[in-house]
């Protein structure tokens, strides 16, 4: 493209003396922020991952404080007032008030109980207990036994494998295949044995998810050092002369941090489902403690006739996991050096 | 008194012939003669065919249905005339001796009593390693040639003839006729089973049938397998049906959303499924001959050996509420030990006869003060125990139901711990526990197969409860009295008054089934034991 | 290569027989025995039929028949379906698992990556708004809460599918949505992220610079560098897929081997536990080695030596 324009004469002049003082190249003009800051300022500008992270503290309040201040007793038995439905003063629409359908016609559940002054806002179990103090219940349960596998993810999974990738050679090909051992030993057989040394319950479902789930996230870290340990910022901080230990913590960590997050964003509802898989096949934990997963598993049994004892928890994992996908995906953006503002 | 059990038989089966003549004649169009299809359901899928091996109750029910021994099972486990016409007891109730008819083998094959000498030495020969053989104990040496102490052929059971089998047991047994109409005593076509080797009878073709019906798919592992109706079967005039497709449906809303598309005629519901259909003229309710009960670790601690501890816990679970509200899937609150509708007498049952209401039904006012009183009688402030339990969903049910009820007594902590059934039954063995809901099915419908299990030392008794009343009353039930009728129905009547008396076991509740029938399913035959269903009368109205 | 290969082929022989000799002991710490009807069988009566099965020898001595046996291709017979050798169980009801896993992996896999591709290039538009909620959607939801809803909806109530059982292809459609739920967000999670990074790396503004198509760019720089994680993760979890879901399997009645992965650990089947380990095992670690081997070829910067710096 040849550019004819003809630029005026008085479009450039000789820059002076004191014009030179005033600019300083050298000078930076922000204020300087540490790493921490910089991704913490980044993250406040993302709303989707602000909501959630108000979305996640409202529901550990809620799980947590349950402990103390529960609308009902979670496992206080009433077998009359069994599988009522959803009913919320005021709300006159199908589905939250209280009738469902029975042999083809919508009949009210409370009146039929003997319990129209009562409301659920959940409804109620098989055994008549109350299902919005049992998810609370559940949502606790379900989030210590997904953190618990987080810890691990990130402790044991992330060293393993940056470890394993950044030394390579016969050190990497020992650590891959205990993990592809660990891989393949079936996880059942572990976990009944755990069931027999300990007891049934969390104890055992978390020590298993301990000695299984970091494997993957090992795997994901491992490959993307292998891909990182050659590039020309490893070089250059290795000829600079930086420790490995600081090349791990200030140059790998944070371009692994978008795997890592995602990673964790799959190890929360693996966790989660894991546990509720065993509850499927029976050895989860014991009655009458709950789940997320165990209350889907109930529910999902009677969806037929009594959906909502399905759709409630269903709704409730939801949005936990939403809120920490989106979370998540902040986080990402915000730790990871390659975004671009 | 030879005559008299050869004749009461024959009467019952021409009775029957006559019933199922009349129920026949209705269907004759070749129309409806090709609907004559059968599509049932099964929880899980056919495991083996081989009669002396096989232990699970699907394979019980197929084989009841493509097999049949000298006797066969009818509705509420009457024996009807089998392969035997008509069989004889001795005096001394020790030796039977039944005449076969003159019967074929699906090959064309002739069934006679070596069939049976040979299927019953090979279920008892310990290289079969049957899991079943302690069926036989009543046989002569068949307890000596399972232990490896006397060889196979010296078992009570001869042929004499084609058409004429004697067996010879240890002492009187008043079931044995139940025995003979189980699978597990079902003759064997040896030419064929030596044939097969180890192929015989894993699959449908490697196989030979004498009963109404024979296997005409399965692949030995698939869930799907199809009967088709023997034309080689001696009664096979008064078969019906033309073909039964089993399917096994392992998840009960499966199951019934199938058979709401009309792709099953029958399906068993479970979980919330029985409580909206209970208005509906295709709901059946089946009584099961099983029992679940609590046992109590007496060898634990001296609170579990406190007869008021025990009365205490029994009385504190409200058992109507539980089969009614909870369960709600045709199960009744428990009666006894022994299962109800399994045995009468001159038209009563045996659980009226030995009812003991106050181990059996809820008081919560003296539960609580039996329990108070149990606490100061061994010196404690309060108890916790926990409660094992299956991690099948009934058994969560109920462990969740108990624990909501004992929770009811001061000073008593309940924890739950559901395990595998495997983990369950090795901890029970072992004494590792303090509370257990426990089960036992009856194998044959007398009261002795559930009063059996708790003498002191029995191996299934798991509580170690002990009590030589109750000893002495099942010992003379299975010895002394076994040939009189009557002595021996007051032993087990007077057993089973001891261990509710002094709650050696805690009577829960008695299985049963909720089952969707479509309507123009007729001539079911239901037995609560064992093989559970007999198709042979079964046919599709229109 | 060649060397490497050999030298990884002696590796995975190693691994299955540590996995083997594991496995075996410590399914033999297993509480209960492998018999159907140990719930009416005395202590005594079990120790009889103990003796039939040699399970009375001691414990390495069994290790040791047992691989004796498995050298020779003899897996023993199976508990749960007595008299079936467990290489006839297995391969008998192993097709229907592999089927529906393998379509489950290909289509989350494929739908995966273009609704994660379209995330990415659409960054923080509604596109890549609803692209991010249908694969969190896909890790909300259990495999059985969705495969009883594709069942009661599309089955039951508009009757377009069959609702279960085995046939043709038709019969495969909802397990397979079931099963594909979770590597369809997966997939669509791992490229999204890592394309967000690689689209805005500078050899991708080389390469738009120079003048090459839209396409082009995402299809042979974008997508293939973003790759590497996905092709870690899909590995193990089609390995999981594929050796069959006891869940979705039981919901759609499929005669697949899910149920038997379960029951043989619940009802001690050694044999069965066995068989099916070295299954597994062998598989997962075939597919590991082809995931190493893939890494150098979708990456070139990795090198597959792994020789030490």
């Amino acid at each position: 493209m040849a550019d004819t324009v003809k630029l005026p004469e008085d479009s450039f002049k000789p820059i002076s003396a004191d014009d030179r003082t005033a600019l300083d190249s050298e000078k930076i003009a922000a204020p300087s922020l540490t790493f921490a800051q910089d991704a913490w300022r980044r993250l406040r500008k993302n709303k989707g991952a602000w909501i959630s992270l108000i979305v996640l503290a409202i529901v550990f309040i809620m799980a947590f404080g349950s402990i103390f201040v529960s609308p009902h007793d979670p496992n206080a038995v009433n077998p009359s007032y069994a599988n009522l439905p959803s009913k919320i003063p005021g709300i006159g629409i199908n589905g939250f008030n209280g009738t469902l359908v029975q042999a083809g016609q919508r009949v009210d559940a409370y009146k039929q109980a003997g319990a129209s002054n009562l409301h659920y806002i959940m409804g109620t179990d098989y055994l008549g207990r109350d299902l919005f103090s049992r998810v609370l219940y559940g949502t606790r349960i379900s989030l210590i036994i997904a953190l618990v596998a987080t810890l691990f993810d990130l402790t044991i999974g992330v060293t393993y494998g940056m470890f394993s990738g950044w030394k390579g050679g016969r050190i990497d090909t020992i650590m891959q295949r205990i993990i592809e051992i660990i891989l393949s030993i079936p996880n059942l057989v572990v976990i009944v044995l755990l069931i027999l040394i300990l007891k049934p319950g969390m104890t055992s479902i978390i020590i298993a998810i301990a000695l299984t789930s970091w494997t993957n996230m090992a795997r994901l870290v491992r490959a993307q050092t292998m891909e990182l340990k050659e590039q020309e910022f490893i070089l250059a901080a290795r000829t600079l002369g930086e420790r490995p230990m600081q090349i791990a913590f200030k140059h790998l960590l944070p371009n692994l941090s978008s795997v890592i997050i995602i990673n964790t964003m799959f190890t929360i509802p693996n966790a989660i489902f894991f546990e509720a898989t065993l509850s499927y096949i029976g050895i989860g934990i014991s009655s009458p403690q709950a789940s997320l997963g165990t209350l889907l598993n109930d529910g999902q049994k009677n969806f037929q006739f009594l959906p909502y004892q399905m759709w409630w928890p269903a709704l409730v994992l939801s949005i936990i996991m939403l809120a920490f996908n989106l979370l998540g995906d902040g986080l990402r953006d915000a730790f990871d050096p390659r975004t671009k503002e | 008194m030879k005559i008299n059990s050869a004749v009461k038989l024959g009467t019952v089966a021409t009775f029957a012939a006559v019933l199922l003549a009349a129920c026949g004649s209705s269907s004759s169009s070749s129309s409806e003669a090709s609907k004559q299809t059968l599509n049932w359901m099964e929880n899980s899928a056919l495991p083996s065919m081989d009669l002396s091996t096989s232990t699970d109750v699907v394979s019980g029910e197929t084989e009841n249905n493509t097999n049949e021994g000298l006797l066969r099972f009818g509705k509420n486990s009457k024996t009807l005339p089998g392969v035997a016409k008509s069989y004889t007891k001795s005096k001394d109730g020790k030796t039977y001796t039944f005449n076969l008819r003159k019967s074929n083998w699906s090959n064309g094959d002739k069934v006679t009593a070596k069939d049976f000498v040979y299927a019953w030495q090979r279920t008892v020969n310990p290289k079969t390693a049957s899991q079943y053989s302690y069926m036989y104990a009543q046989v002569k040496n068949a307890n000596a040639i399972i232990a490896k102490k006397k060889p196979v052929s010296s078992l009570g059971v001869k042929a004499v003839g084609n058409y004429k089998l004697v067996v010879t047991l240890t002492q009187a047994t008043s079931y044995f006729p139940a025995l003979v109409a189980s699978p597990m005593f079902f003759p064997q076509n040896q030419s064929v089973v030596q044939k097969y080797g180890k192929k015989y009878a894993t699959n449908a073709a490697s196989n030979v049938y004498n009963g109404p019906f024979k296997l005409t798919y399965w692949t030995g592992t698939s869930d799907n397998w199809t009967l088709s109706k023997n034309t080689k079967y001696w009664n096979a005039k008064n078969v019906k049906l033309k073909k039964i497709n089993f399917k096994t449906m392992k998840d009960p809303q499966t199951s019934l959303s199938q058979y709401q598309s009309g792709k099953l005629d029958a399906t068993y519901l479970s979980g919330q499924q029985p409580k909206n259909y209970k208005n509906s003229k295709q709901y059946v309710e089946r009584k099961s001959a099983s029992t679940f009960y609590i046992e109590l670790n007496e060898k634990k601690d001296s609170m579990m050996k406190n007869k008021k501890a025990r009365q205490a816990l029994s009385l504190a679970i409200n058992r109507n509420q539980f089969v009614n509200k909870v369960l709600a899937d045709g199960s009744t609150a428990a009666k006894g030990l022994v299962s109800t509708g399994l045995a009468s007498k001159n038209g009563k049952d045996f659980n009226t006869a030995a009812a003991v209401p106050s181990a059996t039904t809820q008081d919560l006012t003296k539960a609580k003060k039996l329990w108070k009183q149990a606490l100061k009688e061994t010196g404690r402030k309060s108890y916790s125990l926990t409660l094992m339990a299956d991690d099948t969903p009934a058994g969560k049910n109920s462990a969740e139901f108990i624990q909501s009820q004992w929770a009811k007594l001061d000073g008593l902590k309940v924890t739950n711990s559901n395990l595998p059934f495997k983990t369950r039954l090795a901890r029970s063995q072992d004494g590792q526990f303090d509370a257990v809901i426990s089960a036992w099915g009856a194998d044959f419908p007398d009261p002795i197969s559930f009063l059996s299990l708790f003498t002191s030392g029995n191996s299934y008794n798991n509580g170690k409860w002990a009590s030589k009343s109750y000893d002495k009353y099942v010992k003379a039930a299975s010895g002394k009295d076994a040939n009189n009728a009557d002595a021996r129905w007051s032993d087990m009547v007077n057993a089973q008054k001891t261990i509710l008396n002094d709650q050696g076991i805690i009577p829960v509740y008695q299985q049963g089934k909720a089952q969707l029938v479509k309507s123009n399913v007729k001539g079911l035959i239901y037995f609560p034991t064992g093989a559970n269903w007999d198709f042979s009368s079964a046919y599709i109205s229109k | 290569m060649a060397k490497y290969l050999a030298k990884r082929i002696f590796y995975l022989v190693l691994t299955l027989f540590i996995v083997i000799t594991v496995t075996f002991f410590l399914m033999k710490l297993l509480p209960g025995t492998p018999l159907t009807n140990q719930a009416k069988l005395s202590k005594s009566q079990i120790a009889l039929i103990y003796e039939q099965y040699g399970l009375n020898k001691p414990v390495w001595q069994q290790y040791l028949l047992y691989l004796a046996g498995a050298v020779r291709g003899n897996f023993g017979t199976s508990f749960q379906f007595s008299d079936q050798p467990v290489s006839y169980l297995l391969s008998s009801r192993i097709g229907p698992s592999l089927q529906i896993g393998l379509q489950a992996m290909i289509f989350g896999v494929i739908i995966g990556i273009i609704v994660g591709s379209f995330g990415a290039m659409k960054q923080n538009t509604w596109v890549d708004t609803s692209a991010t909620f249908v694969s969190i959607l896909g890790i909300s939801i259990p495999s059985f809460v969705l495969a009883v809803l594709l069942q009661y909806y599309l089955g039951l109530k508009l009757g377009w599918f069959p609702i279960a059982e085995w046939g043709g292809f038709i019969y495969t459609v909802l397990p397979t949505l079931a099963l594909g739920a979770t590597p369809l967000a997966e997939s669509a999670r791992f490229v999204r992220t890592e394309m967000v990074d690689v689209l805005s790396s500078d050899y991708i503004e080389l390469a738009k610079a120079k003048g090459l198509s839209r396409t082009g760019v995402i299809y042979h720089h974008a997508l293939r560098n973003s790759l590497i994680p996905l092709i870690t993760i899909v590995g193990p979890l089609a390995v999981n897929i594929m050796t069959g879901s006891m869940v979705v399997e039981n919901i759609f009645s499929i005669p697949g081997i899910g149920e038997q992965f379960v029951k043989s650990v619940l009802t001690n089947d050694y044999p069965t536990i066995m068989g099916l380990t070295i299954i597994y095992s062998f598989m997962l670690c075939v597919v590991l080695l082809f995931t190493d081997i893939l890494y150098g070829i979708v990456d070139p910067r990795i090198r597959i030596t792994g020789k030490a710096n």
